[in-house]
């Protein structure tokens, strides 16, 4: 038994859906998906759960992170209810529910809050700079340390808590016994799904945008791996100075190309953009076009990073910090990055649902 | 007796010459007596088929025809025309069926077919040759209409009728006009308001002088036949002659110690004896009700235009032409408990919630709480299981209605949350839009069926309506509700005295029923009696009014000519031979044998407009005194004997 919640339902269109209320129960948005299989039918239990606001259900789902919006549900919807457009504004609710901190939800409901985040975090950065009187050698010191806790702080403060409730919610919450041996046979999945998003090659006409998405999702870890642990920015080595640069070419064309179709609107995904979806485009835009600048300065010799000086050349790389601070502190955790975790978790546990049967 | 006769025997593409043997029919009847020609046709109804024997009638000099071939119900007509061309008495043609009852029914056995053809044919000629020519009568008629009741759709009929120059007498039961619409507020799907379309009736109604309303009056009594019935109209005492000021009304209200439930607003509020017309309502003048009124006469001491011991009962005669019958319907009245009706007292009709709306202007509120979330229960009284044929039908209006309710509500008060319990959604036409709408005001719908129909319960204080969703996979579904409305069907209204009166025939639902639901939709099986509106059948208010104008050109057309001509093919009494035993007058299902003196002796007569040559009353009479022309007992007993003649 469940209880009809109108809040609810009211709930959601903060995350970004809209006109779902139209659904007439046709179903042709679960005909026409190409992921949708008969033990995981989707969208229009998920879209029936969400217009009856059943809470518990749709937390315990991990449908809304089969579905890699295709669009195909939403052009192809008589009533035109956008079911496509509310499984993206179902992920973003659960990646709130998820979060025990509640920051993810009062983020994504509110872009001005988002914003202040990010202007606190830059006045963090300058007042840090003044503490260390604006020498470039020792910002650029510090700020690698900074990007080494952030990642530690973040995971295991953040996300690790929040994978268990995750687990806690659509697995235990719902009692499905699970061997152990079935956590350790689906880690395949886990890894596979998580660094080559190969579902999403199941939805039609897709093969170039997975390929990005592929290569960007690639160019963001090496790029992490190069500039935490091989320091790119203050390495000697040719070969990890290339490696570096490319890396970070890669991340800022492609996403150029991503925030490109979001303007034109050229695909169904990209019709209704919310503000966290753009932050994370642009935020990773930059990241990419401001580490790659920054190391190309260091080479030409326009940042000098042993000098204590602080030339205007240099303010390049506050630039940077900051995008990497707001990204690091606020994306990452509490933002859309988290879909490549919970993406891949989602299919984690869908796996050992299936192994458990 | 016929002594020139001509036969036709038909192949009917192979229809008939496939199994029956046409030349062994034409050698066996060849010999008959009085047979002057036999030939055999391809297709007889074809025109050249057709003028062969319109010659033959002309240049042989026939003076009887016999067609072998298919039904009459077919093709009777078109050999009557030929026989009527060739100069022929129509009524001296005689169709023999040996398609459908003959070479369709033995295609197993083509010898046993012929055999039976042969008998058939004979049988014909034998009828053929004791037919008589026959001529059909015309009478004059009145062009004045009854139209009983004064809803929007006996309004709308009165006003069509009146507008093409009969005479109309409206007559409505109650005090006043306006019926059910009256009560509705905003109807779907244009948003009209009830009571605007009710007045703006009354008052094209009002400009016509060959329109005479009567309220508080009753059709008593009818005799006579289409185009001239007599009947009686009973007028109720209004209780009120005279003028009143509205403060004095008003007064006269406060000052009547009676009180009992206000029909008008579905025993929401309570009412006086005293009946105020309201907004649609007219005229409006107030009126007494008499079975409640005590007559302690405290509203005649404020105006003596009220006059509750007033007793002059009016009795009218009027002559007229045809009735319209529009009579409406009752909304259905769930049983106590169905739904937690009668029992949990936020459980409401929609009529009931339609009237509420009405009452509350800025706030939605029932028994002094606030009403947010309101539950519909669809399909209450209709589309049930009843193996008597009671309610299994669709009312029709209420998917819509209720759907335009939950968006007229939803725009009235703003935060309120529907939710439709539903078996399926019907709302067909235009009104789909009204759906649509609902569903994106985010209306929520849920889906059963009739065995697992929704359970309502009250619990912690509130009232919960718990349902086996069908849309969501059969997973119980359940929501407090500070209101449950039950939409509710439609019933025919208790109209026993006037069916009865009028003989208008009901259905298994016990509505009234017309001859053909589509190709006679408003007639009845009596002459100059037309039904349209909800006495047929549930309909919206657009539905109602389209019967209700086919309903009045109906009636118009057989009426405005001044005369009609009947089927000659009636009873005739033998006045000699009658001794009026009444055996006959009971058999006649449409009252048209009456008892008259015929010289110092009682004896039957046929009212020829009743009469429709149905021949219940021939068997029945023990003396043989009563005969049906072209059906007479010597053209039956001739074909038996030529039948029996093996």
């Amino acid at each position: 038994m469940a209880l009809i919640q109108p809040d609810l339902t009211k709930e959601l269109k903060k995350y970004g859906a809209f006109d779902f209320n139209a659904c007439y129960n046709c179903g042709t948005c679960t005909s026409v998906c190409t992921l949708s299989t008969e033990d995981n039918s989707f969208p229009r239990e998920m879209v029936r759960y969400s217009v009856l606001g059943l809470e518990d259900d749709l937390k315990s789902s991990l449908k809304p992170w089969l579905c890699y919006y295709c669009g195909q549900c939403t052009e192809n919807c008589p009533q035109e209810a956008s079911p496509g457009e509310l499984m993206m504004s179902l992920r973003r609710w659960l990646t709130a529910k998820y979060d025990w901190t509640g920051l993810s939800g009062l983020f994504y409901k509110s872009w001005p809050l988002t914003v202040l985040g990010f202007i606190l975090i830059l006045a963090a950065e300058i007042g840090f700079a003044a503490r260390l009187h604006f020498h470039i050698d020792r910002i650029i010191y510090y700020g690698h340390y900074f990007e080494m806790f952030s990642i530690l702080g973040v995971f295991t403060i953040i996300l690790l808590p929040n994978i268990i409730r995750m687990w806690y919610f659509t697995l235990l919450k719902r009692k499905i016994k699970a061997p152990i041996k079935a956590y350790y046979t689906a880690i395949s999945d886990l890894i596979v799904h998580m660094f080559t998003q190969k579902r999403s090659l199941d939805c039609d006409d897709n093969k170039f945008r997975w390929f990005e998405h592929f290569i960007l999702v690639i160019g963001y870890l090496s790029l992490l791996f190069t500039t935490v642990f091989l320091n790119w920015f203050e390495t000697s080595n040719l070969f990890i100075n290339i490696l570096g640069y490319l890396e970070s070419a890669v991340i800022f064309i492609v996403t150029f190309d991503f925030v490109l179709s979001r303007i034109k609107k050229n695909k169904e995904m990209n019709k209704s953009s919310q503000p966290s979806d753009w932050f994370f485009v642009i935020w990773l835009l930059f990241m990419g076009i401001t580490a790659f600048v920054v190391r190309l300065f260091i080479d030409i010799h326009l940042i000098d990073i042993h000098s204590t000086v602080m030339n205007s050349w240099s303010w390049v790389y506050m630039f940077h910090l900051m995008i990497l601070g707001q990204w690091a502190l606020i994306i990452v955790p509490f933002g859309k990055w988290t879909h490549f975790l919970y993406r891949s978790f989602g299919m984690y546990f869908a796996k050992i649902e299936e192994l458990a049967k | 007796m016929k002594k020139k006769i001509g036969v036709y025997v038909c192949h009917c593409g192979g229809n008939i010459s496939d199994y029956v043997d046409i030349e062994k029919v034409k050698d066996a009847v060849r010999d008959e007596a009085d047979v002057f020609l036999v030939k055999n046709t391809l297709f007889a109804c074809a025109d050249s088929s057709q003028k062969m024997m319109e010659e033959d009638i002309k240049t042989q000099g026939l003076d009887a025809m016999v067609v072998a071939s298919c039904s009459p119900k077919l093709h009777l007509n078109t050999f009557r025309g030929v026989a009527q061309r060739g100069g022929l008495n129509p009524y001296n043609y005689v169709q023999v069926n040996i398609r459908e009852q003959d070479s369709w029914a033995h295609s197993d056995n083509p010898a046993g077919a012929t055999e039976k053809a042969i008998q058939l044919v004979k049988a014909g000629i034998a009828r053929a040759k004791e037919s008589e020519a026959l001529t059909s009568m015309k009478i004059a008629t009145t062009n004045a209409v009854a139209v009983i009741g004064a809803g929007v759709g006996g309004m709308r009929t009165a006003l069509g009728l009146a507008d093409m120059g009969t005479e109309v007498y409206l007559i409505e039961k109650s005090f006043f006009v306006g019926g059910r619409t009256a009560q509705w507020g905003s109807v779907a799907p244009t948003n009209d308001r009830g009571d605007v379309l009710t007045a703006g009736l009354f008052n094209e109604i009002q400009k016509r002088s060959n329109i005479k309303l009567f309220t508080g009056a009753e059709l008593i009594e009818k005799k006579g036949s289409v185009g001239n019935f007599d009947i009686k109209v009973k007028i109720r005492p209004r209780g009120f002659d005279g003028n009143a000021t509205t403060d004095e009304i008003q007064k006269a209200v406060k000052a009547c110690p009676v009180s009992t439930m206000d029909e008008f607003n579905f025993g929401l509020t309570q009412r006086t004896a005293i009946l105020i017309p309201q907004k649609g309502q007219y005229p409006q003048q107030p009126a007494i009700d008499k079975a409640l009124c005590n007559q302690c006469g405290a509203c005649q001491k404020i105006n003596s235009s009220f006059q509750p011991a007033s007793t002059n009962e009016e009795i009218l005669s009027l002559h007229i032409g045809g009735f319209v019958a529009n009579t409406g319907f009752d909304p259905y009245e769930p049983a106590k408990g169905e739904y937690g009706y009668g029992e949990i007292d936020n459980v409401i009709t929609l009529p009931q919630f339609k009237r509420l709306i009405e009452l509350n202007d800025n706030e939605l509120v029932f028994k002094g709480k606030k009403v947010k979330k309101i539950a519909y229960i669809y399909c209450v009284g209709s589309r049930q299981d009843d193996d008597e044929g009671k309610n299994k039908y669709c009312s029709r209006y209420c998917c819509t209605s209720a759907t335009h309710t939950g968006v007229t509500v939803k725009n009235k008060y703003k935060d309120v949350l529907n939710y439709h319990f539903n078996r399926g959604i019907r709302t067909y036409g235009k009104a789909e839009l009204i759906y649509g709408q609902a569903s994106q005001q985010g209306d929520v719908f849920l889906q059963f069926t009739l065995d697992s129909i929704p359970q309502v319960e009250r619990k912690h204080n509130k009232t919960y309506v718990k349902v086996k969703d069908i849309l969501t996979a059969g997973k119980t579904i359940e929501t407090d509700a500070d209101l449950v409305v039950l939409v509710t069907g439609m019933v025919p209204r208790e109209n026993v005295e006037l069916g009865h009166l009028l003989k208008i025939p009901e259905g298994r639902d016990h509505f009234f029923n017309e001859i053909h639901m589509k190709l006679k939709p408003v007639e009845t099986v009596i002459d100059g009696v037309m039904i349209a509106g909800t006495s047929q059948a549930p309909k919206n208010i657009l539905e109602t009014l389209n019967s209700s104008m086919a309903a009045a050109a109906k009636v118009n057309s057989v009426l405005t000519k001044g005369e009609l001509s009947l089927e000659p093919t009636l009873a005739k009494v033998n006045p000699g031979a009658c001794t009026w035993c009444g055996k006959c007058a009971e058999a006649c299902p449409f009252d048209a044998i009456v008892q008259v003196d015929n010289e110092g002796k009682m004896v039957a007569k046929v009212n020829e407009a009743n009469c429709k040559g149905c021949g219940m009353c021939t068997p029945v009479c023990p003396t043989d005194a009563i005969d049906l022309d072209g059906f007479t007992n010597a053209q039956i007993g001739a074909m038996i004997d030529a039948l029996a003649e093996l």
